[in-house]
């Protein structure tokens, strides 16, 4: 019955009339709906430890959004996004991005921008549409989809871009540099459940239920952990901080380097969630080729730790590593992606009662149709290859092969 | 090739009236300019202008008005030529809200968020380079280009501009400016001390390959909000 009302919820999101289409500006209203079909593990949204989102065949409401920018002057910005999906994380509908937005008219080559509130690190190449969605796929790359899951950053982001008119315009450079709260938990749920791919972005409010493990359940060495995860809180009171730079040529090249650090206190706890200290260095390349096919790829190398020390590490002390590569075509209204993304999870602890590591590859095929400004569809086919020795805990196999079929139908207003 | 004497006095009669003709009207000259990158290929928006004219074109420029318009995110066109005192009109044709702005002192100026024609044109008193942009759309870049002469154009998809004089003498400068170009400002500069110099055009042979173009577009992947 609940999830009745959520779609009902959802549906009535995609009626509210529309201020402007497909634009940074006003009001977009968006819905991606349609059939699911998969294959594997039964999801890790539904307390296990499938990859995928969707457990269950059939007609779904993958998501809705409503992506709301209101100028409040000619300068400043609010930005919210609010998201609701179909499934029983948190509240039927929650805030995923709120923050306001500084552009002060440039008096010189250089531009600021300062951005204040909860938002995403400036790390995505894929999650560039309304609503932190992908033009390109429907599930996101194994980085990106984790960034969707537990990275948030509550505090300010101050970007600096300029335009060196000596290098005649078409080359562009921007640092960014963010100090932010809350975020310590972003790491609980790679270090346990591993790499995903899939779209579901977390709320503000949401607790991710964590996987079934015996060392987080009662008399397990994690007890003290809730069955879930709020990846968004502050535990221990120490701010995080990252650090990008983007150099942009044209419409031709696009090189990101970011370092993320949420400098949390590995050995903090509170209600229920540990503090992990979770540091990555990512880098980014968006290009044209020849042809105008365009390549989208990233790569991200970094570790969590949690706990105290036992034998010269952290009691949980894991490097993930990650990375994909996208290309894509549009052929008028027609566009077909196809991505390859590989990830590991490794562990360094002393600790071999919680064993995780995780590692695999995922491949992904997209065709889509604009039918118009406001409609348009979508076929997606993916599937994943995953060694995850853990799974041995839960009396599966340690490999697996989960495959999903997509057929949805995207709508905007 | 052989010509009757009958017909050679034909055609130097012919030609004695139209130089007599040409004189008597004080004779406008065109000057076709062509602009070409060192692959050979012709460099397109390349500003090419007149100065140090030193015959007394009376062409004042009280009044003249320019557009610079703003459709599908881009400023079009990506270069404009104008003379000092020229108003340039910003009108907005996309549906969506542009805050068009410029920091080039000291033609510097801003206009506040609007669509289709919200502002007053902005007039242009100081020969420079004027960069514009928009602080909603950073990827927007456009060029004004001001210039103390009303003889001046911008080079087409063929590379190729047409200039008009007002009298075929005189001592004057040909320049051209892009924001592609790297050449050293000598290769950009041309001196005509004698009409029949430019008479079967002139030609720009560029020895630096051009940096790249802000105005080209591919499809395949979303540059606006990166």
């Amino acid at each position: 019955m609940e999830r009745v009302l959520r779609a009902a919820l959802l549906l009535a999101c995609t009626a509210v009339p529309a201020a402007a289409v497909a634009d940074s500006n006003g009001l977009t209203v968006g819905a991606a709906l349609g059939f699911v079909d998969t294959s594997g593990h039964v999801s890790w949204t539904d307390g296990f430890v499938g990859k995928l989102r969707h457990s269950d065949d059939g007609a779904t409401l993958v998501r809705g959004f409503i992506d709301w920018r209101s100028r409040l002057t000619d300068t400043l910005d609010a930005h919210v996004v609010l998201d609701a999906y179909d499934d029983d994380i948190g509240n039927a509908i929650d805030v995923t991005e709120a923050y306001l937005e500084w552009r002060p008219v440039p008096r010189s080559p250089r531009r600021y921008r300062l951005k204040v509130g909860a938002f995403y690190p400036r790390i995505s190449l894929e999650n560039v549409a309304a609503g932190w969605s992908s033009p390109y796929t429907l599930s996101y790359s194994a980085i990106n989809t984790w960034i969707a899951e537990e990275l948030r950053a509550i505090g300010a982001e101050l970007t600096m871009s300029w335009r060196p008119e000596s290098l005649g315009g078409s080359h562009g450079f921007a640092v960014s540099l963010a100090a932010f709260g809350g975020n310590d938990p972003a790491g609980s749920l790679l270090a346990w459940k591993g790499w995903s791919v899939h779209d579901r972005q977390t709320r503000l409010g949401d607790k991710l239920p964590l996987p079934p493990l015996p060392q987080l359940g009662p008399g397990g060495l994690f007890e003290r952990q809730h069955p879930y995860v709020g990846p968004i809180r502050e535990i221990d009171g120490r701010g995080g901080y990252y650090v990008n730079g983007d150099w942009r040529i044209g419409q031709r090249l696009l090189l990101r380097a970011t370092r993320y650090d949420n400098r949390a206190n590995p050995e903090a706890i509170a209600g229920g969630q540990y503090a992990w200290r979770t540091e990555f260095d990512h880098f980014g390349i968006q290009m044209t080729l020849p042809g105008d096919v365009g390549l989208i790829a990233q790569s991200m190398t970094g570790a969590t730790v949690m706990g105290g020390i036992v034998d010269n590490a952290h009691v949980v002390d894991t490097e993930f590593d990650s990375r994909f590569v996208l290309v894509t075509r549009s052929f008028a209204r027609h566009r077909l992606t196809l991505r390859y993304d590989h990830f590991e999870l490794t562990q360094n602890d002393r600790t071999p009662e919680d064993n995780n590591p995780d590692f695999g590859h995922a491949w992904t095929v997209n065709y889509s149709v604009g039918l118009s400004d406001r409609a348009s569809i979508a076929a997606e086919w993916l599937a994943i290859d995953t060694d995850h020795c853990g799974w041995v805990y839960y009396g599966i196999g340690p490999t697996a092969t989960e495959r999903q079929m997509q057929l949805l139908v995207k709508l905007r207003f | 090739m052989l010509v009757t004497r009958e017909t050679s006095t034909h055609r130097l009669v012919a030609a004695i009236i139209l130089i007599t003709a040409t004189a008597a009207a004080a004779a406008s000259e065109t000057i076709d300019v062509s602009v070409v990158a060192p692959d050979g290929s012709p460099v397109p928006n390349v500003a090419v202008f007149i100065d140090n004219y030193d015959a007394d074109l009376g062409l004042a420029s009280v009044g003249v008005q320019a557009v610079m318009d703003q459709r599908n995110r881009r400023f079009a066109p990506h270069v404009l030529v104008v003379q000092t005192g020229t108003a340039v009109e910003f009108p907005n044709s996309d549906d969506i809200a542009h805050h068009v702005y410029s920091f080039s002192k000291p033609n510097n100026f801003v206009l506040p968020l609007y669509k289709g024609i919200a502002h007053d044109p902005v007039l242009f008193e100081h020969p420079g380079i004027v960069t514009i942009g928009c602080n909603i759309h950073d990827e927007m870049l456009g060029y004004i280009v001001v210039v103390d002469t009303a003889i001046h154009a911008v080079t087409d998809e063929n590379g190729n501009a047409r200039l008009t004089l007002a009298v075929a003498d005189g001592n004057y400068f040909v320049n051209i400016w892009s924001p592609r170009i790297r050449d050293a400002h000598e290769n950009l500069v041309k001196r005509i001390t004698d009409p029949a110099e430019a008479a079967d055009g002139l030609t720009f042979a560029l020895q630096k390959r051009l940096r790249p173009s802000h105005q080209a577009s591919w499809d395949s992947v979303q540059w606006n909000e990166y």
